[in-house]
């Protein structure tokens, strides 16, 4: 159905409205959800119950002037700039630790001081890591179904994975290795090396939980939270107070108790839980509606795209946006060992926010460019006796 | 495009990516309908644990009062003293007035405020108001406040082992607040706040209040003024005689209803000795009910019960002793070396004459004597308003031999307790009914309306009342003419017996060790107060009932009858007086005639041929009828 109605239809330029409209409303939702989770602990330690509202709003501003920049450049430009985007992105890593530019907080070191704000350095790294890939596997594609030829994408992401895990911060160098081996995945690597490499990346668990015995308190609090309510499993139960407490239809917008300083990090990595506290189970649903839809479009202009390297890069967004909304839900319904990762468009965070409206932006970028070289190729397809349906339902 | 199979491939890794995606999507969102649904009442139930901050609305735990509404327990304002670590300012100076104020540690108290999890610490409990008020007006943020009430006995140091006390939380440990702790108790309100993490009051807060229903008042059946009676008599005979321990039961024979209980040592019920556990344990431990001891001659007043009332022995029946009986063999000796010669029925009972009552015994045979013994109530419980109550020891009744059988008739071979004989000797007395002694007259709801009301249960009747009543006058002649003498109240008509029992420790006869035991009643016309006073090692030759246990029974039945306005049976005869012979160094037969003229009865110590001392010391003015001591 799909194929023949959109890609025959001469058009002009083909933008992606429903890709935008999601995004925006994703980000609206965002910082009303913000203001919702927030609002008490930002009146308590702020003395201003709009704090965390207020810098959403900033990011929401910065980013959607992102993804409209993003959206008019032609994403092309980031093959040829991959190397400095690259040296960016490591550098942004390293600055981390110098005194005076990174800020310690939580014991880790992950944040870049800037004037106005403090930046991620390892949200910056994942985009840079996924246009670097996607320009790499796009140049040396037939070279993909070779260890050699994966062997540099693997380089990359073990050098920034490593950077980051010295900060350290678990759960970011957990999705830079997922997405890498989506990437590796999407770019027709061979299944024998995944098990080659999945075997060292398994072992690389205990030797992680050694060198951070707080790891296997997080591990063993994620097997039984109410072992120890107090401790390490205090964060998991409070989550599930709050979605528990939601029920279906949930206790209506801005009626959270688990708000009042019972839920740590409830505007950030926990947005979820106070989300399923609110709009309960329906607005869940919604929610990760939403996200699937985004990821159905950035599938689909992956699929649509003229070149492997919008192919390539389409693919590698829909992976990061698909994993870190799956970890971020799993941790807050103890499916998987805690560990905090902010929930895209939603959770409070300009940097993250930003980095991920850019995204957007590329994927719009991919999408005009995509239009009349589809149309051919659906041509082309048709022509064969359009016997393979090479779609994903919308 | 280069390659339409590398398209191909992309394009079915990408939509296995998809599927992929979609699969755990769906997955994650059953894991939500199973937190929000499924276990979702559960979890809220649990989240609003910490969502509302319970204060607590203590239930006030109800009085005690004696039968006339004099209180025995009440409750006193105390504080809860507690700290809210989020809220504390300036913890050094929280710390220091605290452990000022309170007698704690500094510094551990310190390191509690600074590095503890929890929103609240109890620093302190049953705080005394004037402390609490020093405390407030130090004005500390962080340091929070509770109403409280403590257990308070204004009879201090009476009715220890009877009342009990009550733990921190006021729960009922022993004694009547143990046994009765659900209707003292009451049940508790709460005031439901809610508030964040740190205990603040959210802003849109509706506080909710269950409130506390009080605890029943109890009204029981003793009297106030009859203890107080009872409590000095067991202080001076400890006292006086150096005893372990001495012990004194009122009763109310027409009721079964406890007058008086008291025992000494015992403590101030205000102050138990918490810290030592094991002096704790020994001294609220109610051994008039809890114990049992060998009675011994009191028990002759049911051997005597059962053959009256068997028919056993009539009025012409004389007895001959010698001093001993030869029972299948075995010399069991009567308590009085030389022997009592031939007795009638009620000589030997105010002779207390062992050998009379192993004839008695002996003619009933087994089965008889376990029949009436039992309906006495000895061998089973008496049932009374008690936790640990003893039921006694009784040989099995297939067991017992002929000597054991003689030996019970005098009191031997027998335990009871203290409870078990005050009741039987009730239902010898009253006419023959036994009562099921209790301690509970009434219990009372926060309101008014009355609950519980006891009648006095009969359990029995043992007895005919005719044997009852030759029973008390056989009882009556012990005090006014034989060894019970010292129990008499001028005027009035008092029955009774004395007891001299040795202890047993682990299965022999303890040399020096006696139980000194008084049972008796009065008025003998229309008895209504039963008691019994026993006095546990006392020290000193001086071990006889009649000498260390009787006197103080004549002293509170005395202030009984004072204090009840109870008017003297017999017109007040003139106590006559006369001289302690000088006996010292006179042979011991001799010695007994010289006090028979007198008209002074002797109670003899040892087993020597002649008079080595006695008491009270010879040219001393006794009261004729009076008892004397010899020792040989």
């Amino acid at each position: 159905m799909r194929p023949k109605n959109d890609l025959l239809h001469t058009k002009r330029g083909e933008y992606d409205y429903i890709l935008t409209a999601v995004t925006v409303l994703l980000v609206l939702f965002g910082i009303v959800m913000v203001y919702a989770a927030s609002s008490y602990n930002a009146a308590v330690n702020y003395n201003n119950r709009y704090f965390y509202m207020f810098k959403q709003i900033v990011g929401a501003v910065l980013g959607f002037a992102a993804l409209f920049v993003f959206g008019l450049l032609d994403y092309r430009i980031l093959q040829k700039w991959r190397y400095v985007i690259l040296g960016v992105s490591v550098l942004l890593l390293v600055l981390v630790f110098v005194p005076g530019v990174g800020v310690e907080s939580y014991g880790a070191r992950r944040w870049i001081n800037l004037p106005f704000f403090t930046m991620q350095a390892s949200e910056i790294a994942k985009f840079g890591f996924i246009i670097f890939t996607a320009s790499y596997m796009a140049k040396h594609h037939s070279k993909m179904t070779t260890f050699v030829g994966i062997l540099p994408v693997l380089s990359v992401g073990g050098l920034i994975c490593l950077l980051i895990i010295l900060e350290p911060n678990m759960s970011i160098t957990i999705c830079v290795v997922l997405l890498m081996f989506s990437m590796l995945f999407i770019g027709g690597a061979r299944l024998k090396h995944f098990l080659l490499l999945a075997l060292p990346a398994a072992a690389m668990v205990p030797l992680l939980i050694l060198a951070e015995p707080y790891r296997l308190k997080r591990m063993l609090a994620f097997i039984d939270p109410w072992a120890s309510p107090l401790g390490e499993g205090y964060q998991l139960i409070q989550s599930f107070y709050s979605l528990g407490s939601g029920g279906l239809f949930g206790l209506g917008l801005f009626n959270s108790r688990q708000k009042y300083l019972f839920l740590p990090f409830s505007e950030s990595d926990f947005i979820f839980s106070i989300i399923g506290e609110e709009l309960g189970l329906v607005g869940c649903a919604l929610v990760m509606f939403a996200y699937i839809l985004l990821i159905a479009r950035a599938v689909r202009i992956a699929q649509n795209s003229t070149d492997r390297l919008g192919c390539y890069l389409a693919g590698g967004i829909a992976s990061i946006i698909a994993i870190q909304v799956l970890v971020n839900i799993a941790v807050v319904t103890g499916s998987i060992p805690p560990t905090g990762l902010p929930l895209p468009f939603i959770s409070a965070g300009s940097s993250s926010l930003i980095v991920f409206c850019s995204s957007i932006g590329i994927l719009q970028s991919i999408s005009r460019h995509s239009h009349k070289t589809v149309k051919r190729l659906a041509r082309k397809h048709a022509d064969r006796g359009a016997k393979r349906d090479h779609g994903v339902g919308n | 495009m280069n390659s339409t199979n590398s398209t191909v491939t992309t394009r079915k890794r990408l939509l296995i990516l998809t599927v992929s995606i979609i699969f755990l999507f769906c997955a994650l969102l059953g894991r939500l309908a199973y937190l929000q649904l499924a276990a979702g009442k559960e979890l809220q139930a649990k989240a609003a644990q910490q969502w509302y901050r319970d204060l607590p609305l203590k239930a006030p735990r109800g009085k005690i009062v004696d039968t006339h509404g004099q209180v025995l327990a009440d409750n006193r304002e105390v504080y809860g003293v507690y700290v809210r670590p989020n809220a504390v300012k300036d913890a050094p100076a929280v710390a220091s007035v605290l452990s000022g104020h309170l007698s704690l540690d500094y510094d551990k108290l310190l390191e509690k405020i600074v590095s503890s999890r929890v929103s609240e610490i109890t620093v302190a409990r049953a705080v005394e108001k004037d402390v609490a008020e020093a405390i407030i007006a130090h004005d500390l943020a962080g340091v929070y406040f509770t109403l409280d009430s403590k257990r308070y006995y204004p009879a201090s140091h009476y009715l220890a082992q009877i009342l009990g006390f009550t733990n921190i939380d006021n729960v009922g440990q022993n004694g009547l607040e143990g046994y009765y702790d659900t209707y003292l108790k009451g049940v508790d309100g709460f005031a439901y706040t809610a508030a964040d993490i740190k205990g603040n009051e959210l802003a849109d807060n509706v506080t909710e209040y269950v409130p506390a229903i009080p605890g029943c008042d109890l009204t029981v059946s003793l009297d106030l003024n009859i203890q107080s009676f009872a409590e000095t008599a067991v202080a001076n005979a400890l006292e006086d005689h150096g005893a372990k321990n001495a012990s004194m039961i009122v009763m109310d024979c027409k009721t079964g209803g406890i007058l008086a209980m008291a025992s000494a040592p015992g403590f101030d019920l205000n102050e138990p000795p918490r810290d030592d556990l094991h002096m704790l344990n020994a001294l609220s431990k109610n051994k008039m009910i809890v114990d049992v001891y060998e009675p011994g001659s009191t028990f002759k007043i049911f051997t005597t019960a059962a053959a009256i009332e068997n028919g056993a022995v009539s009025d012409a029946d004389r007895f001959f002793c010698g001093g001993s009986r030869l029972v299948d063999g075995q010399k069991i000796k009567c308590w009085r070396s030389i022997g009592h010669g031939s007795q009638n029925l009620a000589d030997g009972v105010k002779n207390s004459c062992n050998c009379v009552f192993m004839d008695l015994a002996l003619r009933l045979g087994t089965d008889k004597m376990y029949d009436t013994i039992r309906n006495f109530g000895f061998g089973t419980k008496t049932d009374i308003d008690f936790y640990g109550e003893s039921k006694g020891l009784l040989m099995a009744q297939s067991k017992v031999k002929t000597v054991d059988l003689a030996r019970i008739g005098f009191g031997q071979a027998v335990a009871v307790t203290p409870l078990q004989l005050v009741t039987a000797v009730s239902a010898a007395i009253n006419g023959g009914t036994l009562y099921e002694p209790y301690f509970l007259q009434k219990a009372t709801a926060y309101g008014g309306q009355t609950i519980y009301t006891r009648e006095p249960k009969a359990v029995r009747q043992v007895i005919s009342s005719g044997t009852s009543e030759r029973l008390r006058n056989m009882l009556e002649k012990v005090v006014s003419e034989g060894g019970g003498h010292k129990a008499g109240v001028a005027g009035y008509r008092i029955g009774g017996k004395t007891g001299t029992a040795q202890k047993y420790e682990n299965g022999s006869i303890a040399q020096g060790k006696y139980v000194s035991s008084f049972v008796g009643f009065a008025p003998v016309e229309d008895p209504r107060y039963v008691l019994a006073m026993i006095v546990d090692e006392p020290s000193g030759y001086a071990y006889y009932g009649s000498l260390v246990a009787a006197p103080y029974a004549g002293e509170v039945f005395a202030k009984i009858f004072d204090y009840a306005g109870l008017p003297p049976s017999t017109s007040a005869t003139v106590t006559e007086w006369t001289q302690m012979p000088d006996v010292v160094g006179v042979s011991t037969q001799e010695a007994l005639e010289m006090l028979r003229q007198c008209g002074l009865t002797a109670e003899v110590a040892g087993e020597g041929e002649s008079v080595r001392s006695c008491v009270p010391s010879p040219q001393t003015r006794v009261e004729k009828g009076d008892v004397v001591l010899l020792r040989t």
